[in-house]
This record gives structure tokens, sequence and C-alpha cells, in this order.
């Protein structure tokens, strides 16, 4: 294994250095660094142009500046861009932008994608499996400069307009919560009976549930509050279990109940701990969930701990996260009103000098990322889905499914245990190249919401023809994409024993 | 029975560890709740702030080094940070500006000219503002300490070494030669007593150095000078950044926003905004950004759509109007048809200017007008003068049967005429087309040989491989910058020819020109530009179009807000911004 990975890092930097030469020539052909001081005819332009030249070393060939920067970079050095400024600091500042802004979108695009991908594989040919397969072809199509201005209009001005007097009209109720019920009903699988009451249920719950928060005035001071985040949590437990453990050992499920009703009865004690929080403290708080957690489902584990043990950590961090949010929608009110009651932001990571404890800073920073994050998910969600959909239904298919139902093993084991647990195996290798593709920059959702990340950097570098930075910024994807291309391989042999037997 | 217990010891782990969890929280209970009245408390609404957006971030404090000068970066910011003993005035003139100093011609022969600057006048480290900065400036602009960047020479290697001491407040400037622009000369640049203490002198040291001409001496001081400035990735050292005008350099945020505050210790009106925030927002994204409130004043590039975008919002005011920036045609004088003065004369009376001016620039800008002459431009007092004097005017309507007529008698038959620009730009793809359209009826046949190679080193322009150049110049209203445009090149060759890409001559025109560089008096200027309009009219060196449209926008809870036509960009009187 080490004498494989030992060759392939060779041949990759081998060929990574091959790129780096033939990315140099490229973009010191791409135009005319002086475009823009051409057309001045102030007695400046021609300084400007002798320092631009010194700076860019235009004056000797492309092949000699490039061996210049390569030795430079030998030393550690990665140079300078043609103002003097190092493209390490840049680049580093670029890298946490964009890290900051791809990567929750990344995980939250291939969780959702992968678990609409699995629900219609197992509804194959459903409606709901039409309706997504073209919903995802539709979003897949979409290009994201006008999905990133249409969310800007709809999502963040008319959205921080309505906020004003947020009540919702009742047609826009009457068509939301029938919209709900036609997906709820495309799920279920059965008889049209069955459907039509789906349908009944969707409808009712969405609609009163909407009409209430309307008329409640809820999206003016929103929170979820103690029995909200009880119920739910408990809910979320118990349903987690089922799916994981089902009702013939009821272990598990209890010690995921248990960690769940912990963390929801400490919702009140946690309030004055909540309001003086700070980063550290919240890191802090998790662990000390997972560590109850954990304990929690040793002990009520019994035989199923391995089972047991997750479900709990899951149950307690969700729990967790509920009371969070909850603490963190009740600073809404207040930075509503902080940011002169346009709280969903179009433009930039964070309202400039912004100043206030962590829940107002955090929810800054989450209304900043919340249009670029919606918009790379929906354009990402489509690949997710479609993969896992083809590869669940694969492994559907194949005889040892067949085998395991034979058996006579609940659908729920033969799918969570058999079918899943295979199915996802191909897909580690899209979300690591993914991963991978985050390190080049999200290009156009940079630029549209004016996040400084690596895409930005590359194209404001590359239109001044400026080859310094533009090579900082491929170092940093061409090493990511060897780099989690490796991981992918390493994590398939992991997984698939088949591989690391053969 | 077994689930019983099972129960039970469920419960009694829960409850435990609630009990436990309850305790630890409750252990911190007492401070926390003491905050939590402060804490959950919301900041106020910045209500004092005024927010510009720009699209270039700010890469330095100092914009005067030829690595860093750039038009508009370090104006936007450093307008009213850092500023001069004149700026900018909103037709694009000079206004002098007697907060920081008065100054006055004492003498033609040497020109001299006398700066009395502000007693009151300090940096906002409490440092006195006078003769040292003048040396700093004099030594960084002169070209005789080659250690330090400037950006050009061209001013302050006129002027003699200042005979002042630290402390004065009263500083004669004696020209070596006369210099047309002497008011617009930039006096007040950056803070001598920082850059003398990062270069290890006393201010006194310093002085002396610039003085004996010590450049060893002044070594570490020019480095400083070159690169401590500069930004990266953090703004450096506020106590480097003194600031001579209504604010100072307060946060930058690396590619957000920098924020500039009130300077407490300003000795003149002081600025009405508490924080002027200027964020970094592409052009195209402004409008939105405008339009939900995270920026108060926009600038963006003209375009029909964003002109369109902005007109159907409510509470916010568009100013359209031109800017220092405009389009012309140039003739080939080195080789080609266009030698023929007649055959340029059926060429201007065959291109349709008001057309052009009709169909792309008025949709940007209602009020726009064919700009009829070619170093002062329509929003400037001595506009309508000018163009009277050099007959400008009467070229803006089309005459095909003349033009024809003209064209037939040179014998050239169907004429082949090649207009280069630079592409991709649409509107002068669109100029080609009208013209095209146009001419042809005469008996022209116009090519389009637009390239995206036309600016470049061995490109159409710089090799005079055009038939007529269709490009743009930026102007200023000082009249140092264009006068070599016209001037008769040594060499047509691309180093040569330096502007004047066509390689146009005139010898009676070369010595107006020589002239006006060395004119000191602004009233006489003036007259002489007429003459070099006319001179340049009669001659059809070139045609010029229109000046490009400039767009501003604003929301209406701010007051004050005047654009400015020249490069000094809006945020000229940025301390006047208010809001409500």
């Amino acid at each position: 294994m080490l004498a494989f990975i030992a060759r392939r890092l060779a041949i990759s930097s081998l060929v990574l250095l091959a790129a780096t030469f033939i990315m140099f020539v490229l973009v010191a052909l791409s135009g005319d660094p002086l475009a823009d001081l051409r057309e001045q005819s102030t007695p400046q332009a021609q300084a400007q142009m002798a320092a631009r030249i010194k700076a860019l070393r235009l004056d000797v060939p492309i092949p000699v500046r490039y061996f210049g920067w390569l030795t430079d970079l030998f030393r550690g050095d990665l140079g300078v861009d043609k103002s003097g400024h190092a493209v390490s600091s840049q680049l580093a500042l670029a890298t946490t932008a964009t890290l900051q802004l791809v990567v929750i979108a990344t995980l939250l695009g291939a969780f959702i994608g992968i678990m609409i991908g699995v629900v219609s594989a197992l509804r194959q040919y459903s409606s709901f499996d039409h309706g997504i397969t073209f919903a995802a072809f539709v979003c897949f199509s979409l290009p994201v400069f006008w999905v990133a201005t249409m969310l800007k209009q709809y999502m963040a001005i008319e959205f921080n307009d309505w906020l004003r007097d947020p009540v919702i009209p009742l047609w826009v109720i009457g068509l939301v919560a029938v919209f709900a019920g036609l997906v709820w009903a495309s799920i279920y699988k059965g008889r049209w009976k069955g459907k039509l009451t789906t349908f009944a249920i969707g409808f009712a719950v969405t609609a009163v549930v909407l009409y209430a928060l309307s008329a409640s005035h809820w999206f003016a001071d929103p929170g979820l509050g103690f029995p909200f985040i009880l119920v739910v949590s408990l809910a979320a437990a118990a349903g987690a279990s089922t799916l994981v453990a089902g009702w013939e050992n009821l272990q598990p499920m209890y010690a995921a109940l248990a960690s769940a009703g912990v963390g929801a009865l400490l919702y009140q004690p946690l309030q004055p701990v909540l309001s003086d929080a700070n980063l550290l403290s919240i890191l802090g708080l998790a662990l000390l969930t997972i560590v109850v957690s954990w304990v929690l489902g040793h002990t009520l584990g019994g035989l199923l701990r391995r089972q047991a043990i997750p479900l709990a950590v899951f149950s307690g961090l969700l729990t967790g996260g509920l009371i969070f949010v909850d603490r963190i929608l009740q600073a809404w009110h207040s930075y509503t009103v902080s940011v002169r009651n346009r709280p969903v932001a179009t433009i930039g990571s964070e309202t400039p000098n912004y100043s206030g404890d962590f829940w107002h800073v955090s929810l800054d920073s989450a209304m900043h990322l919340l249009l670029p994050t919606l918009a790379l998910i929906l354009i990402g969600l489509a690949g997710h889905s479609r993969y896992s959909r083809a590869s669940m239904l694969e492994v559907m298919n194949q005889d040892y499914v067949r085998t395991a139902r034979a058996k006579g093993l609940p659908e729920r084991t033969v799918i969570i245990k058999h079918a899943f647990r295979n199915g996802m195996i191909p897909i580690t290798t899209i979300l690591a190249l993914d991963f991978a593709g985050v390190f080049s920059g999200a290009v156009v959702t940079e630029h549209v919401f004016g996040w400084r990340g690596l895409g930005a950097m590359f194209t404001k570098s590359l239109k001044e023809v400026d080859p310094t930075p533009v090579m900082g910024c491929f170092l940093v994807a061409g090493a990511a994409i060897v780099i989690w291309n490796m991981v992918a391989d390493i994590a398939y042999a992991y997984l698939d024993p088949r591989i690391r037997l053969s | 029975m077994s689930y019983a217990r099972r129960t039970g010891r469920f419960l009694a782990v829960a409850t435990g560890a609630a009990i436990l969890l309850t305790a630890c929280a409750s252990g911190e209970d007492k401070p926390a709740a003491n905050e939590s009245g402060s804490a959950s408390s919301a900041p106020a609404a910045a209500d004092t702030t005024v927010t510009h957006a720009f699209e270039q971030e700010l890469n330095s404090y100092n914009g005067y080094t030829s690595e860093e000068y750039s038009s508009q970066n370090h104006i936007v910011v450093n307008n009213r940070v850092l500023q001069d003993v004149w700026g900018y005035s909103t037709e694009g003139g000079v206004k002098r500006n007697p907060e920081v100093a008065t100054y006055e011609k004492v003498s033609d022969d040497p020109l001299t000219v006398k700066y009395t600057f502000n007693p009151k006048a300090v940096w906002s480290d409490g440092a006195d503002i006078g003769c040292a900065d003048v040396m700093l400036t004099w030594a960084t602009g002169s070209g005789k300490f080659t250690d330090f960047s400037y950006i050009s020479t061209e001013q302050w290697g006129r002027v003699e070494l200042p005979d002042c001491k630290v402390g004065d407040k009263e500083i004669t400037l004696k020209y070596k030669q006369p210099f047309v622009d002497w008011e617009a000369l930039d006096v007040l640049t950056m803070p001598a007593h920082i850059v003398a203490e990062q270069g290890g002198l006393t201010v006194e040291e310093f002085v002396d150095a610039v003085k004996n001409g010590d450049k060893g001496k002044l070594k570490k001081a020019a480095e400083f000078y070159n690169k401590g400035w500069l930004f990266n990735g953090k703004m450096p050292d506020k106590k480097l950044m003194p600031a001579s005008g209504p604010f100072v350099i307060d946060s930058y945020s690396p590619g957000q926003s920098i924020t500039l505050a009130r300077n407490e210790k300003y000795w003149g009106e002081p600025a009405k905004a508490a924080k002027v925030v200027i964020r970094f927002i592409p052009q195209d994204e402004q409008v939105q950004a405008l339009q939900n409130g995270e920026t108060n004043i926009i600038e963006p590039q003209s375009n029909p759509d964003v002109v369109a975008q902005l007109g159907g919002l409510n509470g916010v005011t568009v100013k359209t109007g031109d800017q220092f920036l405009f389009d012309h045609l140039t003739f080939n004088f080195n080789k080609g048809p266009f030698k023929d003065p007649n055959l340029r004369k059926a060429f201007a009376l065959c291109v349709p200017r008001q057309q052009i001016v009709d169909n792309l620039i008025k949709p940007q800008n209602p009020e726009a007008q064919t700009l009829d002459v070619r170093n002062v431009v329509g929003f400037q007092p001595q506009y309508a003068d000018t163009v009277a004097f050099a007959g400008g005017d009467k070229w803006s309507t089309v005459d095909i049967e003349a033009s024809k007529k003209l064209l037939s008698e040179s014998g050239k038959g169907k004429l082949k005429v090649r207009i280069g620009y630079n592409q991709p730009n649409p509107r002068r793809t669109q100029v080609v087309e009208l013209i095209k359209a146009s001419c042809d009826q005469a008996g022209f046949d116009i090519v389009d040989t637009g390239s995206e190679k036309f600016f470049a080193d061995g490109g159409d322009l710089a090799n005079t491989n055009f038939d007529v150049a269709l490009f743009g110049w930026s102007g200023s209203a000082l009249n140092s910058g264009w006068t070599s445009t016209y001037h008769t090149v040594e060499k047509c060759t691309p180093s040569g020819k330096g502007n004047n890409k066509g390689c146009y001559s005139n010898k009676e025109l070369d010595k107006v020109l020589d002239e006006i560089l060395s004119e000191t008096d602004p009233t006489k200027t003036v007259d002489l530009v007429k003459q070099v309009e006319k001179t340049l009219w009669d001659d059809l060196m070139s045609i010029p179009l229109y000046s490009q449209p400039a767009l501003t926008a604003w929301s209406e809870n701010v007051q004050n807000v005047v654009p400015n036509a020249s490069q000094a960009s809006v945020t000229w009187n940025m301390h006047e911004w208010a809001i409500q």
C-alpha cells in the first residue's frame, strides 16, 4: 500500500509540474497585460507601463519567466503579484473564503442529493421519481449567475420587503400546501386510498403550520421553543432508530430517546450559558453532548451497543443543534433591527464593521452565506441525486439483495444494511472529487456574491495577465485534486474488501 | 421484568445526567445572567454610516509609486483621507483647497509659487503639516532620489530644491522651466514624519539628507515608502497611516470593505458622517446591493441594462452625464489613402456622428451630444466657445452628396477603408456598422478590422496598420497630459510615436502645443487650446465622436451626493455625505 501511495505521489507531482509549465505559458499568452494603459494620455501612463513591464518581467521570454517562478517555488516562495503583494497571503485569504463558502454547500448538497436519490431509487418510476428527475435536470441546466440573480431578487430583496409585514397570503398557503401534499402522496407507495390520505395529511399539516406562522407573525421574531424541541428531537430519535435498528430490539431506541430527552430537558438550564457563548464554549458543549450520549448509548445499548452509540450521539447532537438554532433565532429580531430591517444579504461575507455577541455575528455570517449556499446546492443537487439513484438501483438488482430478501429479512434491513451501504461505495469517489473541486473555487458564485475566494483571485489575475497569482491558485487546486483522488482510492480499498483482496 | 429494569436504569441515568448538566450550567449562571442583558441587546443600527460601492480593492496606502498608481483605486478611498492643496472641481477643473494651504504665483520668470499652509494643519497623529512633507514630495518626485518609486517626474522634475526648514508653513517653489499645470502640482502627498521615522531618521535628519542629496541615508526610508504601505492581506499599522483630510482609515476587511472614520484632529470643517464604508462589490452586482440597502451610493460603468434596471427602482436618485473619456476616429497620416486631405474630408462628411450619439449614447444619457472638440468636454464652461471657435459643430451633419463628389474627384473609385479597434467592444462594433451604412452610400468600402490584438505590442495600433483607428482617450482638465498626442513624432515607429498613433504632423501646431506647456496663465491657455482645436479640425487630424456616459446612483436618504465628472469620482465630497 505504501509503495502504491509513493508511486502515485511521484507520478502525480511530475504531472503537476508539467501542468504548471503549460499553465504558465497559457496565462502569459492569454492577453495584453498593458491593455488598460494604452488608452491613457496622462503623462503617468508611460511610467506605469515601465513599472508593469518590470514587475511582470515582460522584457524576457516566457520560459525564462517560468523558470524564475519555479526557482522561487522550490525555495518555498510563491512570489509576488504585479504590484508586489505576496501571493501566499492572498492565497491564504482566498482559500479561507472559498472554504467558508463551499464546504457547507458541498456537504449539504451531497447529503440532500443522496437522500433524494435513494428515495427516488426506492420509488423507481413513481411520480415522485419522475418529478425529481425533472427537477434535477432543470436545476442542472440552470446557469448559476441567473439562479443567483433570481435568488437575490426574490429571496433577499423581496423577502426583506415582505418581512416588514410578514403575513403569508391565503392563496400562497393554499398553493404550498397542495404542493406539499402532492409530494408526500407521490412518495407513498400503495393504493390510491392511501395516497389520498397521505395527500390530505400533508396538505392539512402544511396549511395549518403556515397559517399559524403567518398569524403569529413568527417571521418577525422567530424561535422554536421548548415544546417543539422536545417533540421533534424525540420523534427524530425514534425515527432514526426505527430506520437503523428496527422495532425488534429496543435498546438502541432507548439510548437514542434518552440522549434526545436529556438534551431537550436541558433547554431551559442552558439558556444563561448560551447567552454568553462563544465558539469555544459551543464546541465544548458539543463535545460534552457526544460524551454523555456515548455513555448513554454504552449503558443502555446492551448487546446492541454498536448501533446504540452512534444513534445516541446522533440524537444528542441533533437536539443540541435544535437548541442552537433556537438560540440563534432569538437573536433574529434585534439583528434585523441592527441591519435596517434587511437581514438577508445579497453581497459579501459580512456586514462591514458589524459587532455584536456570538449569536449576532453568527447570524450575520449565516445571512451572508444563505443565498450563495442555496445557489450552490440547487446546482449541485442534480448530480448527486442522479449518481446515488443509479448506484442504488444497480445494487438493488444484485443477487445478494435478492438472497437477503429470500432469507426473509425485513425490507428495512435489506435496504439499509445490504443495499444502501454497498450503493454508497461508488459515491465516495464522487464526493472526494467534489471536495477536490472545492479548492478550485466557485468562480461564478464567488463573483456574483462578492466573495473574494480562489475563483475570484484566479479570474482577476487572469484578466490582468498576471501569472504568479494564477499559478498559486493552480497549485492549490492541482494539489487538492491529486490528494483527494488518492484519498478516494484508499477509501475505496477500505470500504470494499474485494478491491483490497485483489 | 427485564424491560422494567432497563427502563428504570434509563430514567435513572437520564435524570442523573440532567441534574449533572444543570449543575454545570448553573455554576456559570451568575456572570452569564449579568451580561445577558447587554449581550442579547443587538448592536444599534449604525445610523451615521454611509456606504459606497467600488469594484477594486485598495492595495496600498501610498498611491504615488509607479507600481501602485492607478487613477481610481486610491482616489476613491483616499480622496478625503490624503488631501492636497488642490482637488478636481465637479466640472473637472482645478479647485484650490484653502483649508490646507493657499497659494499664489509670485513671479512668471522664473515661475515661482508661494504656498502658505494653514497654521492649524496637522496630520491626524498630531504631527505638523508643512515643510518636511513638501520636502518628501520633492525627494520622491524630482527624480533625484531614484530609490523612491514615484509615478512621474514630469512635474517635480522642473522644480528646484525648496529652501525651507522643518516647521515652516510658508514654502516657495521655484521652477526651472515654466509649467502649464502649476496650479495642479501635487504638493502634499505622504506624511514625511512617518517615512523619516521608518527610515530610522528624525524629521530634521530626513530634511537635511534631502537637501544634501544623501541617497545612502534615505535608502531605508525609500524602502518603506515603496513597500511599507502595501496591504498584504491586512492593512499596515494604523499609526503608519495618519491622514491629512477629514477622514482616517479605520479598519479593513480583506476582500470585503474598508472603513473610514471621522478624523477627530481635523482642523477644518468636520465630516458629517461618522463613518464611510467602501465595500468592494463587482460592478454588475452593485444595483441589487443598492436595492437591498447594502450600499448607499454606486458608480457603475454605464450600459443600457444597468440604466434600465436603475430606472425601475424606487427611492433611488440616478444621475447620468459625460465623463473625461471619449471615443474618436484617428486617421493614418503615415500611409494609406488618408494622407490626402480631401479624402479625409470626404470621410468626415459621411460619418454619422449625430446618429451614433442618438443610437448608442442617448439611451444611457438622454442629454448626450456629439463631442465636437477633443480636449474640452461638454460640461466644462469653455466648451461652447471652443467649439464655436474651432468650427467643430459643422461636422455633425452627414452630407453624402458632398462626400461622394469629393471621393469621385480624387479618382479613387470604390475606396476601401479599414477601421481598426479593440475587440470585444460591442459599442465600437456598432459604431463601425453605422459608419459603414452611411459611408458605403458615398462610395467608400468600409471594412471592420477590429481585433483582440489591436492594442497589443505588434498589434495594428502600434504598427500603424489601419486607415482609421477607433479608440478612446481618458482626458483631464489638466493640459500637460494631452499635448504630446498631437505633436510631430520623431519617428513613426511603435515606440517612437508615443500617443500620436496616426503620426500626424503640423509644425505650426507644434509651436502652439509647446507654448501651452509653458503657459502659466490659465485664461491664455484657454485661447491656445481653442487654436489647437481649430487647427485639428482644419487638418481633420481626427474625428471626436462622444464622451462615454457616466452613471451615478444613490438612495434618497443620503444627502449631498454630487457626481464628479473628473477622475476624482463621487467620493470627492464624501465629508459632506450624510444619511437620515
